[in-house]
């Protein structure tokens, strides 16, 4: 078994249709409240800003560390996360 | 710049000059790639103050920086020093954009658009795809140079222009030349910059032009003086054009005495297909015409068109061809003298010995490019810049420079040079192209010969046999010699010639064959069918008597003496005397009635004909005889089927009543109220479906009659069953426990240990391969194919899944594994839904994916597997615990 939690889990088994952007691992509920501040409401709008960011994962770990102030984990699950999903489903 | 100050789109340009390639600059990214651009520029900062001292400040000066890091600080060097303020920022980015540099181009990075450095003859605006950073940086940097070199051009076109450099109505040479103009010694300075970016070899280095490379502040006057030697080159390269196609084919045709430039053009222009507008006409004109096979490998930038500078255009260009050298070398010697006598060697000189020093300074250089170099001056190296100037970037990035304000220059003299010049230049491309047609056509021709020799054998070959047939054919229709032979050579013997005087014996002779020749046309016309003239082939008496009669009145005292002889000779003179009787002979002449031929004498074609007839007719025969024969075959082919399909329906029959009448007299011994009889319609009825009872009529007598008499566990006896009287089938084996206990096999699934969740399974199927570990114990196995009854358990097991194509039991492994390829993860992940975890003979399964190269090189057999497996017995006998089971999680010994 990877190390991965089991909100990453979850995540990465099924396309995210609609799921709020709190079931994003990493981002919990502080995090999650604030990207919703910036706009962000859903999973698949940081997907958009992940994907605009081309995966890279320096940037897209800066701008979540911008955007909602996320610690180094939580932007590496999130981002860890995101990218597997791409892996997965895009 | 500060960074704040900058638009999306300068902010997105500067990341990519810094080698890195951004994503959309939107409001939410800004500021991201507002960092990232601060910590590239701290890193090029440096690498800059390592690689260069004077780079960060944008000075001209740099020193040779071939090494890759050069790149970086070249870039940044440039940027800071040559970049124009604001402005050009946009207009570099807009040429940098479309200026795709394909990985081969290092050098390519010359305006996209204005492509006029026909680098190569598939530069083109393609995305650049190197992704890598330092490579990539380094050609951005020296894109970055060329391109501000670009926006130079577009400020101030008049200075330049006096020097004759035609710019032409391009814009990039338009931009190449005021950049030259603000540049000045700028941008000697820039190309000595670029220079160092240039990693390739510096093959000029040798020729001289090291000088040039070093020499950052000189004037362009001095450049003059320096130009000679290339001027030589630039002449060969003019020859070298004519033969290369290029793009901008209209100016083939010109020739420009002073054209070296517009060689390197028309080089550059053909080369860069892409690039068509940059270049005027008369640039293409000129170098075009006499160097159209250079068109390839021409990395040089030096569209400049003008004469005098193309010089060092030309040598740039031709760079580019190392692959047409040989060949350019031999036209272009030619062609190149010719234009240095033609050419004027104004003021371009310094431009291009300008660009020849930054050739020089930047080209990269396999040998030959040195050696082409060092051949400037004697006149034959121009062919071997060719194609080392490919590799070089950096040269053409200065080189583009340079030939835009050539090129601007150019536009206005070299009009006016070109037509005079133009004449003497054209026939010696024209020379030259004759030469190569000629050659061609040479090749053509022997090829040619060569065809018409082997069609000339074949005509002659059945023009042989043709005659040889005919010959053939002529030999035997004739038969008749010429008269006299024939009287020479007559069946009478020597009676003949001893009672007749020589006269006599040649009247009768010439009579008979007369006769004979008549004979033989009569019969002749009626065998071909011509029955109107002749009713029938043979003639009366009478008329044949009269027939010759009109032929000579001599042979009237010889008539009946030829007769006579006719009926003596036993030979077969060609007469044949027919009397009343057709079959008997004639013995007298008072018998003859009619004569008639034997050898009749067709005419050709009527022979030929009735030959061709013939050997249709057998022709024909013969393929019927071989249809007859095929089709015998395959009749005997098909019944051959249909009998085994026959038998076959019958066994099978035979094996399902077997089947029955065991599970009845199964049946019966537990209910004792059962008969242990089945009558034998019944069974029928049961077993075939009442569509197919017509169909199938005769395979059940078969089988009937094949049970009564092989069957020996199946007794036939009549019964009387509710007043009617049946024949019935009586099972009569008793006791089939051991049957039973064959029939049941020891390995069974005995249901889930557990369910299968995130848990414990990973979430999706990662590989189509599984090991499948605990299925078995080797030490307790028994018998030659336990692993078969093992397969069969996986597949049964995994029946719905049509996906497996390959299972390898491993019989040696301790653990007792079994290795299945699917064909696909998904059916991999199914399998392993429906294996991980289950009981199977008391023992718990274990399922694990693996890889795919792995398993082929276990199994390498598995490569081609692609069919799925399927259970071999339908009754699925592994799962029969399952089925029976009321419930299929009631496993023994579950935890």
């Amino acid at each position: 078994m990877s190390s991965t939690s089991q909100k990453h889990k979850e995540f990465v088994a099924e396309p995210m249709g609609e799921k709020s952007v709190m079931a994003l691992a990493g981002i919990g509920e502080v995090l999650g409240k604030r990207l919703e501040e910036k706009g962000f409401d859903k999973a698949y709008v940081v997907l958009g800003q992940f994907l605009v960011l081309k995966k890279d994962e320096e940037l897209f770990r800066d701008w979540l560390k911008d955007t909602c102030g996320a610690n180094a984990k939580q932007q590496g699950d999130c981002y860890s996360c995101l990218r597997e999903w791409c892996d997965s489903f895009l | 710049m500060a960074a704040a100050q900058l638009t999306d789109e300068e902010l997105f340009s500067e990341l990519k000059r810094l080698g890195f390639i951004p994503g959309p600059v939107t409001e939410n990214t800004r500021p991201v790639y507002l960092k990232k651009l601060k910590k590239l520029r701290e890193d090029q900062q440096q690498r800059g103050s390592r690689a260069s001292k004077g780079r960060n400040s944008g000075t001209t000066t740099t020193t040779n920086n071939n090494s890759s890091s050069g790149g970086g600080s070249a870039a940044g060097a440039s940027g800071s020093g040559a970049r124009p303020p604001g402005g050009d920022v946009t207009h570099l980015d807009a040429n940098k954009s479309p200026g795709g540099r394909p990985a081969l181009g290092e050098k390519r990075h010359g305006a996209p658009g204005k492509v006029v450095l026909g680098f190569s003859s598939d530069e083109s605006d393609v995305e650049i795809s190197q992704k890598k950073r330092g490579l990539y940086g380094s050609r951005r940097e020296r894109a970055s140079v060329l391109q501000h070199q670009q926006p130079g051009p577009n400020v101030t076109p008049a200075a330049r222009r006096s020097k004759g450099l035609g710019a032409g109505s391009s814009s990039p040479l338009g931009l190449l030349e005021e950049r030259r103009n603000i540049m000045g010694s700028p941008w000697w300075g820039d190309r000595a910059k670029l220079h160092p970016p240039g990693a390739e070899g510096r093959g000029y280095a040798e020729s001289g032009n090291s000088d040039y490379r070093n020499d950052v502040d000189r004037e362009s006057r001095t450049v003059n003086g320096s130009r000679s030697p290339f001027t030589p080159s630039s002449g060969k390269f003019a020859g070298g054009y004519s033969d290369s196609e290029e793009e901008d084919d209209e100016e083939e045709e010109e020739e420009d005495a002073s054209e070296v430039g517009r060689y390197r053009d028309r080089r550059l222009s053909s080369r860069r297909s892409h690039s068509k507008s940059p270049l005027p006409p008369p640039f293409h004109e000129g170098a075009r015409g006499a160097e159209s096979d250079r068109e390839k490998a021409r990395g040089g930038v030096i569209r400049a068109d003008d004469k005098p500078g193309t010089a060092g255009l030309d040598i740039g260009g031709d760079r580019g061809e190392e692959e047409d050298e040989a060949r350019k070398r031999g036209q272009g010697s030619k062609l190149g003298s010719g234009f240095l006598r033609n050419r004027s060697f104004p003021l371009h000189a310094d431009l291009v010995s300008g660009i020849m020093g930054e050739f020089g300074g930047s080209s990269s250089g396999p040998t030959s490019y040195n050696n082409n170099h060092v051949n400037c001056g004697s006149d034959d190296g121009v062919g071997g810049f060719g194609a080392g100037l490919r590799s070089r970037y950096s040269a053409y990035s200065s080189l583009p420079a340079t030939y835009r304000l050539n090129h601007s220059n150019h536009a206005a003299p070299n009009h006016s040079y070109g037509q005079t010049s133009r004449k003497p230049k054209l026939p010696v491309p024209e020379d030259e192209l004759l030469q190569q047609f000629r050659r061609e056509e040479v090749s053509a021709s022997g090829g040619f010969s060569a065809h018409y020799l082997s069609m000339i054998l074949l005509t002659a070959a059945c023009l042989f046999f043709v005659l040889l047939g005919l010959m053939y054919l002529r030999m035997r229709g004739s038969g008749e010699a010429v008269v006299d032979v024939v009287t020479k050579n007559h069946p009478f013997g020597n009676e003949f010639d001893n009672s007749y005087a020589d006269e006599q014996k040649d009247v009768i002779l010439k009579l008979l064959l007369h006769l004979h020749d008549h004979l033989a046309k009569i019969a002749g016309e009626h065998d071909c069918g011509d029955h109107v003239q002749h009713s029938n082939r043979n003639i009366s008496y009478t008329e044949a008597f009269e027939y010759l009669m009109l032929h000579s009145p001599e042979y009237e005292d010889f008539w009946d003496t030829a007769m006579e002889w006719l009926i003596r000779s036993g030979e077969d003179v060609g007469i044949r005397l027919i009397g009343s009787h057709p079959e008997e002979s004639v013995t007298n002449v008072s018998q003859i009635l009619c004569l008639e031929s034997t050898h009749p004498r067709m005419s050709f074609i009527c022979r030929f004909r009735r030959a061709f007839f013939t050997v249709i007719y057998r022709l024909l025969l013969f393929v019927a005889g071989v249809g007859v024969m095929c089709g015998v075959l395959y009749y005997m082919k098909y019944r051959w089927r249909k009998e085994e399909e026959d038998t076959r329906q019958m066994y099978d029959m035979v094996e399902r009543i077997i089947d029955v009448l065991r599970s009845h007299s199964e049946a019966c011994l537990e209910n004792k109220d059962l008969q242990p009889y089945l009558p034998i319609p019944h069974v029928r009825d049961s077993l075939i479906q009442p569509q197919d009872r017509k169909k199938m009529k005769k395979v059940w007598e078969r089988a009937v009659k094949f049970l009564s008499t092989n069957e020996s566990r199946i007794r036939t006896e009549t019964q009387r069953i509710k007043g009617e009287d049946f024949l019935v089938w009586r099972w009569t084996q008793p006791s089939l426990s051991c049957d039973k206990m064959s029939a049941i096999p020891p390995k069974v699934w005995q249901g889930k240990a557990f369910p299968l969740d995130r848990r414990n399974s990973p979430p999706n199927s990662l590989t189509p391969c599984l090991k499948i570990r605990n299925m078995f114990d080797p030490v307790m196995e028994v018998g030659e194919n336990w692993h078969l009854a093992i397969q069969e358990a996986i597949l049964e097991k995994c029946s719905d899944n049509d996906g497996i194509v390959h299972i390898a039991v491993d019989k040696n492994s301790r653990e007792g594994c079994v290795y299945v390829k699917c064909l696909s993860a998904e059916h991999s992940g199914k399998a392993f839904k429906a294996l991980h975890g289950s009981w199977f003979d008391g023992k718990l399964v274990t399922v694990k994916y693996l890889r795919l190269d792995r398993y082929h090189q276990r199994f390498p057999q598995a490569l081609a597997c692609n069919t799925p497996l399927k259970p071999s017995s339908k009754l699925m006998s592994t799962l029969s615990h399952l089925r029976l089971r009321s419930s299929p999680a009631g496993s023994p010994g579950f935890s």
